[in-house]
């Protein structure tokens, strides 16, 4: 029956087309201009504009300053030198204070709590020694940088002075086939990678945005900090005279930072001359006048969008992760424990590209929160060596008070300078922890590019050491 | 110690060799696994709707389709391509006659259905992605045969359901309709009269690469200078350009009827030095999708005063004073901005 039935909307949806064809591919152009137009006419009429404000030349000046050919980058360096400066020094405080509470005073507690009700001393060991402990100490250690770094830097962004950053480094964007505003969530990534994934939403191009994503490792993270101030003061600032060895320690670090840079800049260019194909797609970046900020909305909003989301995801993942630490090492196959048979496994391999046994195990378990590295490695050496009396127990992550009594596990672990180098290279150059690697699933949406993101640092790192390693030795 | 065991020299040797022998087999697009994958995908399914394609090209030019122009076409011999018809006819997309090959409803509506994926891959490539003009057609050749039907529906309606390719050649809709091309050869316009370059013909490649490498696009404004036998002289954009008439039968305009339609600058924003000033003219085409619209919402229309302000440390970026706000954007931005100098009132120089 149902022969031909007209449907009043196909005529519609028919006409609408014609009109299209029409009026061509013009149209948004030409309405636009007449807005403008229009929009012009009438703040022409009602707008009075005042000649050069000095705020306005003011603004001037300053953007002349830090463009400029010569101070542009060193006041990028520097500025980025003070803020990690502050981080970390101002971070001492409160993060000595954290963890003399939740870990010192609580975590004894707690476990002659556990002791009281008689609780089995596995399951004591698994949920306090293991997972509370783990949780502690990253809290104890990444809460505080994270809750200075961050506002710091909305601070800066607030002031306006980050896009003249990626103003200035998008030559070197643009060479390497990426977008300009990588920059700006490279920059993020430096306080934390996961949140620097979730800041290429501002990257409009697919292809460019999963190059910042794929790049954003390669900015050393708060999380990665710790360990190499820890290394490069003890096996760097060993090498100078006293009075130098703060600083020579303090550049080092800076310097790996930087070869963060570089390398982020290399692998963009890779990536867009093989899988990710393509020029880099022309952007507009908005100069915002300088504005002073407003530190408390500043204080707030970044503590809230920043530190506490970020927090609550490295807590998520600390959790099992010190579950696994102290069952690795007090489970025992045959006569040594699990993370005796590992490191067995993992030494020659990692003595080869000039690491460790240890070292290699200690970045699979910190796989959910890079804080934990250093602790596992100071455990792991105590519990393979059996130097209890330095410890806190087997497989209790400690850390210690003095720099010398950590140097001292560090040699009897074996440790030369080439370890510390490699130790400091490989800490940038490995695959992101698993709150950044979930990060980028859910930001890419695809299993391919989460894979890619922990294969090519990790690729990286494992070949970057092996050169050292070797062309080391034949210095040596 | 461990060290000792193998010379490091030796160790760099090996790990050279064993990443160089990795590199060559995994390497993307290139490698020999990509190849052997590429290779194994040339199935019977992609010779049909390549067939068909071409088969629909010709019907659509009202030129002959043969059995020795598909084979052609295909790059493959006289008996496979006598095979593949054989197999269309039975499939009942084509119908053979005597002199010509024609595609039956059915196979038309298939071909319109690859070429629909074909040129909104195109369009979605020119528009949303950094992908160079040259890469375009060759994307899409690979995609047309991959993208399912719903997915072209919603690729379409992201894009705001485009109507023409970046080449200019229409998109079938949904429904299989596709639209008459306008416009006509370049040739045959006379000498002094303006026009609008409405389609550029992107097969084969070679001459296409040339097109584009002489800075034509679509949309753009060309005037015939001269015009003999052997070549044709234009201007576009302001530059010379002389095209020999097999390229200009790859280029179909439409003449400007009105007069005051024609653009007469040329200068560019990108030639501005610092502390000039200058009115919008208009965006050249050249500059599409997003980034135009992004561009136009930053009031960069016609009519609008720009100021060039100062240049970042790389010369990557120029910051420009517009309409109240400080914009920096790239060369390859602000050559596609056209504009006409201004004289700056308030004189401090």
């Amino acid at each position: 029956m149902a022969t031909k039935t007209h449907n009043p909307t196909d005529d519609i949806i028919s006409n609408a087309t014609r009109y299209r064809r029409e009026t061509g591919e013009g149209f948004y152009d030409t309405v636009l201009e007449s807005i403008y137009a229009e929009a012009a006419s009438i703040a022409g009429r009602a707008v009075r504009q005042r000649e050069d404000e000095p705020a306005y030349t003011l603004d001037r000046t300053i953007d002349r300053i830090v463009t400029s050919r010569i101070f542009g980058f060193p006041i990028m360096i520097a500025l980025l030198a003070v803020v990690f400066w502050i981080t970390i020094v101002g971070s001492n405080v409160p993060s000595d204070f954290l963890y003399l509470i939740l870990v010192e005073t609580l975590h004894p507690a707690i476990n002659q709590f556990a002791a009281n009700i008689g609780m089995p001393w596995w399951m004591s060991g698994l949920l306090v020694d293991g997972a509370y402990l783990s949780v502690a100490w990253v809290v104890s250690v990444m809460l505080p940088p994270m809750a200075i770094f961050f506002p710091l830097f909305t601070l800066l962004e607030d002031f306006g002075y980050l896009p003249r950053v990626a103003f200035n480094m998008d030559s070197l964007f643009r060479k390497a086939g990426a977008h300009g505003k990588q920059a700006l969530t490279m920059s993020m990534g430096f306080g934390c990678n996961a949140a620097g994934v979730i800041s290429t939403r501002i990257i409009d191009s697919p292809r460019e945005r999963i190059i910042a994503i794929l790049t954003n490792n390669f900015s050393l993270c708060n999380g990665r900090w710790p360990m190499l101030i820890i290394v490069a003061t003890i096996f760097i600032g060993s090498l100078v005279p006293g009075h130098l060895a703060g600083l020579v320690s303090a550049m080092a670090v800076v310097g790996v930072a930087i070869l963060g840079i570089g390398l982020s800049i290399l692998i963009s260019w890779f990536l867009s001359q093989t899988i990710l194909r393509g020029e880099a797609s022309s952007f507009s970046l908005e100069l915002p006048p300088y504005r002073p900020p407003r530190i408390l909305r500043t204080l707030y909003t970044s503590l809230i969008d920043r530190t506490i989301f970020v927090m609550w995801r490295a807590i998520l993942f600390a959790l099992p992760a010190g579950v696994v630490i102290w069952l690795v090492s007090n489970v025992t196959v045959g006569e040594a424990s699990i993370a005796d048979h590992m490191i067995g496994w993992l030494d020659p391999f990692g003595l080869f590209i000039g690491l460790n046994g240890i070292i290699l195990l200690a970045f699979v378990v910190a796989i959910p929160a890079n804080e934990i590295v250093i602790p596992t490695i100071l455990m792991l050496i105590v519990a393979t060596l059996g130097l209890h009396e330095l410890g806190a127990g087997s497989g209790v992550m400690f850390e210690l008070d003095s720099v010398s009594a950590t140097a001292s596990i560090f040699h009897a672990g074996g440790w030369t300078l080439l370890t510390a180098v490699n130790m400091m290279l490989f800490s940038l150059i490995h695959n992101p922890c698993s709150t950044t690697l979930y990060t980028i699933y859910k930001e890419s949406g695809s299993v391919k590019w989460t894979t890619l993101a922990a294969i090519i640092p990790l690729g990286l790192g494992l070949f970057v050491c092996f050169f050292v390693a070797q062309i080391w030795r034949l210095l040596a | 110690m461990m060290e000792s065991a193998i010379h490091p020299l030796a160790a760099m040797l090996i790990t050279m060799l064993v990443l160089g022998s990795l590199t060559i087999f995994f390497y993307p697009e290139k490698g020999l696994l990509a190849r052997w994958k590429h290779n194994r995908k040339n199935t019977e399914r992609i010779l049909i709707e390549d067939a068909l394609k071409h088969i629909h090209h010709c019907e659509y030019n009202q030129v002959n389709c043969t059995l020795h122009s598909i084979a052609g076409h295909l790059s493959t011999s006289g008996d496979k391509a006598a095979r593949l018809t054989g197999r269309l006819h039975s499939l009942g997309l084509i119908q053979p006659g005597f002199d010509n090959i024609n595609l039956t409803a059915e196979g038309r509506s298939y071909a319109l259905r690859v070429i629909r994926v074909h040129r909104l891959w195109e369009r979605y490539l020119a528009d949303e992605t950094g992908v160079e003009e040259e890469h375009w057609h060759l994307h899409a050749e690979i995609k047309e045969h991959e993208v399912t039907l719903a997915e072209a529906n919603r690729l379409s309606e992201q894009l705001g359901h485009p109507l023409t390719d970046p080449h200019g050649d229409p998109i079938p809709s949904s429904t299989g309709e596709v639209a008459e091309r306008s416009g006509i050869p370049i040739g045959e316009l006379d000498s002094g009269a303006f026009a609008r370059i409405v389609h550029i013909e992107d097969e084969p490649q070679i001459i296409y690469s040339q097109l584009v490498a002489l800075g034509l696009y679509r949309g753009m404004q060309v005037r015939v200078l001269e015009k003999t036998n052997e070549k044709l002289v234009i201007e576009a954009d302001g530059n010379e350009r002389i095209l020999s008439p097999l390229f200009a039968n790859n280029i179909q305009v439409e003449p400007i009827r009105h007069k005051k339609e024609v653009q007469h600058h040329f200068a560019t924003l990108s030639s501005l030095k610092e502390g000039e000033k200058a009115s919008v003219v208009a965006v050249s085409r050249k500059i599409r999708g997003q980034q135009r619209r992004r561009l136009m919402d930053l009031g960069f229309v016609p009519g609008s005063e720009v100021t060039a302000m100062f240049k970042s440390a790389g010369e990557g970026l120029v910051a420009y004073q517009i309409r109240g706000a400080m914009i920096a954007l790239r060369r390859s931005q602000s050559d596609g901005i056209f504009i006409h100098p201004v004289e700056d009132e308030s004189n401090d120089s």
